[in-house]
């Protein structure tokens, strides 16, 4: 196939639509970026979540060795743990449970601080300093006294904690903030939508004279609708490359200062943001091409 | 080469068929006037050989193939075997008279060495040698039309279809693109030519197909433009 026209109208539609391409450009890229942070805040919710539990869990903290706790003379013992056990298996309100070692406990805590303070001839916290602990998750959480309170009175028990009322603000903030990105991203991509579907029609009504020819001589539809293509993935491209450094942006400084501030939520980092990179860099390309092919079809019907 | 059979075209909308029950069966390498008032069924009849519609009933054969039943993705195909000229040139005004006649070999495919010959090979055939590097503005009427039928002949195509070819020529102009058709008509190339040019039509001495209202009203063999007495 010879592609000579169709890259030398390429070079023209692209100029002699400047202004619809900004236009649409600038719109993705403000859009795509939403989705980004949109896809980044959901990330960081599932993080936190991981991290202390989602709001449907209450943790159970077993006595430790050295516990400030006075109804923890000893640590935890075998037997103890057992009975613990039993009574939280037999709980109704229970959905499910899991222990949580202090291996485990002491993990998460240098995920949060930084390995150094944990090595070296004189750490701050080791694995036996960490309590084990009882995540229990429950079957409804409004229903959460009556295993709160079964389980408070047993031996080898420090403390009950009701994680909503502590993370569930974060986790709600985390949440809301996801949404809010979604939906304006909602409303931008359908911006978007318009403005490609525009773009072609004036570029399909600049080209008539050439499209008429073309469909008399017998060129193919692919061959004709080609440029348009190309233009929709050229103008996907920039966006999503644009829309790929404001997500970075975002994630190095507001993500980053928050990081530096709050430092008892895990944040999300690097990996986090190419999933959300590439799920927007098929989502550009998609959103131009798609409505492009469907209009093609359209305006340039044979 | 062109076959009607019983075909009736009635566009949404209209009660009347633009075309009604026409069976014409036109054989290769001949010329053809298409006559008749303004829409008496001229256009509609070039469209469906040219299969932008599809008959109402009826079938229509172009070229060996019936394309009532030509999938969309064949008619590139199918026009690459029909040239077509209009009454209003249809030039893009920002190409040069070799690039007007080249875009419609590259948007086919064709590749360079064979548009570099065959080019200035068809633009000498339509009398426009040496003037291949004009805008078509720089053109006349006359020799804008000859570009016209270059591009239109330069993928040698089967069918010449001419839609009013001289209707925006004076006569004397008119006679000199009916040669260079009656020439393209001589190489085996089928024309079918719309016209209202009486002139044209009864001193040429070829068919004519006289359409009225969607019927044929005539169909005869050296015919003349009005109804001989």
């Amino acid at each position: 196939m010879q592609l000579r026209y169709v890259y030398s109208e390429l070079g023209q539609g692209l100029r002699r639509n400047l202004t619809m391409h900004l236009a649409v450009i600038l719109t993705l890229v403000v859009s795509l970026t939403l989705v980004g942070i949109g896809l980044l805040f959901q990330q960081q919710a599932t993080r936190a979540a991981e991290h202390f539990g989602n709001q449907l869990q209450i943790t159970v903290y077993l006595c430790r060795l050295n516990d400030s706790n006075p109804v923890c003379p000893n640590p935890v013992t075998e037997a103890q743990k057992t009975e613990i056990e039993a009574v939280v298996e037999a709980n109704p309100e229970v959905a499910d449970y899991r222990f949580e070692s202090g291996e485990v406990a002491l993990e998460k805590a240098k995920e949060l601080y930084g390995e150094e303070l944990f090595s070296g001839d004189n750490p701050a916290l080791t694995a036996e300093d960490m309590p084990q602990t009882i995540w229990i998750t429950l079957e409804d959480p409004e229903q959460y006294e009556g295993i709160s309170s079964a389980v408070q009175g047993l031996d080898g028990v420090s403390r009950v904690r009701d994680l909503r009322e502590q993370v569930g603000p974060i986790l709600a903030t985390i949440t809301k903030m996801r949404t809010y990105a979604l939906g304006t991203a909602g409303l931008l991509v359908l911006a978007a939508l318009l403005l490609v579907a525009n773009t072609i029609r004036l570029a399909a009504f600049a080209r008539r004279k050439e499209i008429g020819i073309m469909r008399l001589v017998g060129a193919s539809t692919l061959y004709i609708a080609l440029p348009f293509l190309l233009e929709a993935l050229v103008t996907a491209l920039v966006s999503v490359a644009l829309a790929g450094g404001a997500l970075a942006a975002f994630l190095r400084f507001a993500i980053g200062d928050l990081a530096d501030n709050l430092r008892f939520v895990p944040w999300i980092g690097w990996d986090e943001f190419w999933v959300a990179f590439g799920a927007i860099a098929i989502l550009g390309p998609v959103l131009t091409l798609l409505p492009t092919l469907v209009l093609t079809r359209k305006y340039l019907k044979v | 080469m062109i076959r009607f059979e019983k075909v009736t075209k009635t566009y949404p909308g209209h009660p009347h068929p633009a075309l009604d029950n026409v069976t014409v069966d036109i054989e290769k390498g001949e010329f053809v006037f298409l006559v008749g008032s303004s829409g008496s069924g001229k256009s509609t009849f070039l469209r469906l050989v040219l299969r932008e519609y599809r008959p109402t009933t009826g079938r229509v054969y172009v070229a060996g193939k019936e394309i009532n039943r030509l999938a969309g993705w064949k008619v590139p195909r199918l026009r690459r075997d029909i040239g077509t000229v209009f009454q209003d040139f249809r030039l893009l005004p920002n190409k040069t008279v070799t690039e007007n006649v080249a875009f419609a070999l590259q948007v086919i495919g064709k590749s360079r060495k064979e548009i570099k010959d065959v080019v200035p090979e068809t633009l000498e055939l339509v009398g426009l040698g040496g003037k291949g590097d004009r805008m078509p503005d720089e053109l006349s009427g006359g020799e804008q039309q000859r570009v016209a039928v270059a591009r239109a002949f330069v993928n040698r195509p089967m069918i010449l279809i001419a839609d009013e070819p001289t209707g925006n020529l004076d006569p004397t102009t008119s006679v000199g693109i009916m040669k260079l058709l009656d020439r393209i008509n001589r190489t085996g190339t089928t024309v079918v030519m719309a016209t209202h040019d009486a002139g044209i039509v009864d001193q040429m001495r070829k068919r004519v197909i006289e359409l009225e209202n969607g019927h044929v009203s005539r169909d005869q063999a050296q015919g003349v433009y009005g109804h001989q007495n």
